[in-house]
């Protein structure tokens, strides 16, 4: 009986206390700064090594690389990049491989589309995605320095 | 209400009472509507959450989504099911559930009948559901809802012997089975009501009805993780509808009834508010023990079948009894 009532007065206490229902959509929710979420490109820093379309695991990254336009310059600049993002994992492989940082991920994942051509993204969409970049990219890389 | 029953029946006199049998129908209906959005609400506070709360403003529209859910889907019979006895069962279940509400007076002008045997005529109409769960169960050609429906029935029975034997007490105090007897009986402020002298009645009364609800921690019957949701399992769209509706039609039932016989009925707690209008003192204690038996559903976990039939017959049983010996005493030693 004593049981009984003790439990009666849990259950009423509780129900003054605050809740734990986060009000999603209403509130947006703040990620931690590491969250994957869809890459942001800079054409600028690319170097077109291909590194990062090797290292895909389901493959989406497909991207192209013409000569410098500048005749004094040497190396690639580039010319296409296409992520098929209906398979990509969002596994962050690419930022780690990049040796410029110029695919980092970003934040945003509020990406619904009414049709699946809205996911094939293109250089041009990857670079105007630039809210919410990870500040921290290469978290698999030890801490001071190199050994 | 009194003296339109002793008319003559004429068509137009059919009319008014086929009128006031809707007002009372679409009373209980809306009482049913928000019994279940506050049982949500209420549950999901006592559980750290808040309850529906998208549908309308503040989710006041959601049972309304639900009704109009279970009303458009599909109405599928099992192939096998016995079909008349499939359809028949919620019907059974849910009539005794409003016919029992004739009975109960809610203020002292408003009441529908005033039936010399009311605490007998509600016993009586709430063992007939019992019929229709057990149909239900045996209609739906399925074992599971056959041993749900075996259980609810060994479980209303076992329960209702101490729900009216612990009303025993209340009428030889009264000296009648009256309703509006036994509450101008414990008029003049709530040490006067009830449940103080009839404390242990009180008590197995509050134990019954809870189970006679089918509700936790007495809802083995009708649980879905247990035994797959029991009786009503091979029922789907407005026949579900009609057994919830069924349980909490009873909820409202049950509820007036207990505040009727123990908890004074429209009577003021203390004698100088008597200026509020009884029914809202009704309605009060009415909401009270509603909450009651939400909070106790947010507190207990579920009694397991033999437990619970341990319980009804070797607890609550011998207590009602007792209680009656008790008052028996007592009013021959106060005689």
């Amino acid at each position: 009986m004593k049981g009984l009532m003790k439990g009666l007065g849990v259950t009423f206490k509780n129900m003054t206390r605050k809740k734990v229902t986060s009000a999603y959509p209403d509130v947006p929710v703040e990620m931690p700064d590491r969250f994957r979420g869809i890459q942001y490109l800079d054409p600028e820093k690319c170097i077109v090594c291909f590194q990062c379309e090797r290292i895909c695991p389901t493959e989406c990254l497909k991207l192209t690389g013409k000569p410098n336009p500048d005749p004094e310059k040497k190396g690639k600049v580039l010319e296409t990049y296409d992520i098929n993002f209906e398979i990509c994992i969002l596994c962050d492989l690419c930022t780690e491989v990049c040796p410029t940082e110029a695919i980092v991920m970003t934040n945003n994942f509020e990406l619904s589309a009414y049709s699946r051509d809205d996911f094939y993204k293109n250089l041009q969409w990857l670079h105007a995605n630039n809210t919410n970049v990870r500040k921290e990219n290469h978290p698999a890389a030890s801490k001071g320095g190199a050994k | 209400m009194h003296d339109l029953l002793q008319r003559e029946m004429s068509l137009s006199l059919f009319g008014i009472f086929t009128f006031w049998a809707v007002v009372m129908l679409v009373i209980v209906l809306g009482f049913v509507t928000y019994a279940i959005y506050f049982e949500r609400k209420i549950l999901g506070w006592m559980q750290s959450r808040i309850g529906p709360n998208r549908v309308g403003p503040l989710g006041l529209l959601q049972t309304v989504a639900d009704i109009l859910k279970l009303l458009m889907k599909e109405d599928t019979i099992p192939r096998k099911a016995d079909r008349p006895f499939f359809i028949l069962a919620p019907i059974i279940v849910y009539v005794p559930s409003f016919a029992v509400i004739a009975t109960i007076p809610f203020a002292e002008n408003l009441y529908n009948a005033n039936l010399n045997v009311g605490i007998l005529y509600y016993a009586a109409l709430s063992s007939i559901s019992t019929i229709g769960i057990v149909l239900g169960g045996w209609a739906s050609n399925n074992k599971y809802a056959l041993l749900g429906g075996m259980r609810s029935a060994a479980q209303m029975i076992s329960y209702e012997i101490p729900l009216v034997i612990s009303v025993v007490g209340i009428v030889m105090m009264s000296g009648s089975l009256n309703l509006h007897t036994i509450v101008s009986q414990q008029t003049g402020g709530f040490w006067n009501w009830n449940f103080l002298p009839q404390i242990v009645g009180f008590a197995v009364f509050i134990v019954a009805a809870i189970s006679e609800l089918n509700r936790t921690p007495f809802d083995l019957p009708e649980a879905e993780s247990e035994l797959v949701a029991g009786y009503h399992v091979e029922y789907s769209g407005f026949r579900f509808a009609f057994f919830m509706l069924a349980e909490y039609v009873y909820v409202f039932a049950l509820s007036a009834l207990a505040t009727v016989l123990f908890l004074g009925g429209w009577d003021a707690p203390l004698p100088f508010l008597d200026f509020i209008p009884g029914i809202f003192w009704f309605i009060l204690k009415f909401a009270f023990f509603v909450f009651f038996l939400i909070w106790i559903r947010g507190t207990l976990p579920r009694v397991r079948i033999d437990q619970l039939m341990g319980l009804g017959w070797k607890v609550l049983l011998p207590l009602a009894l007792v209680n009656i010996i008790i008052t028996a005493v007592y009013m021959e030693i106060v005689k």
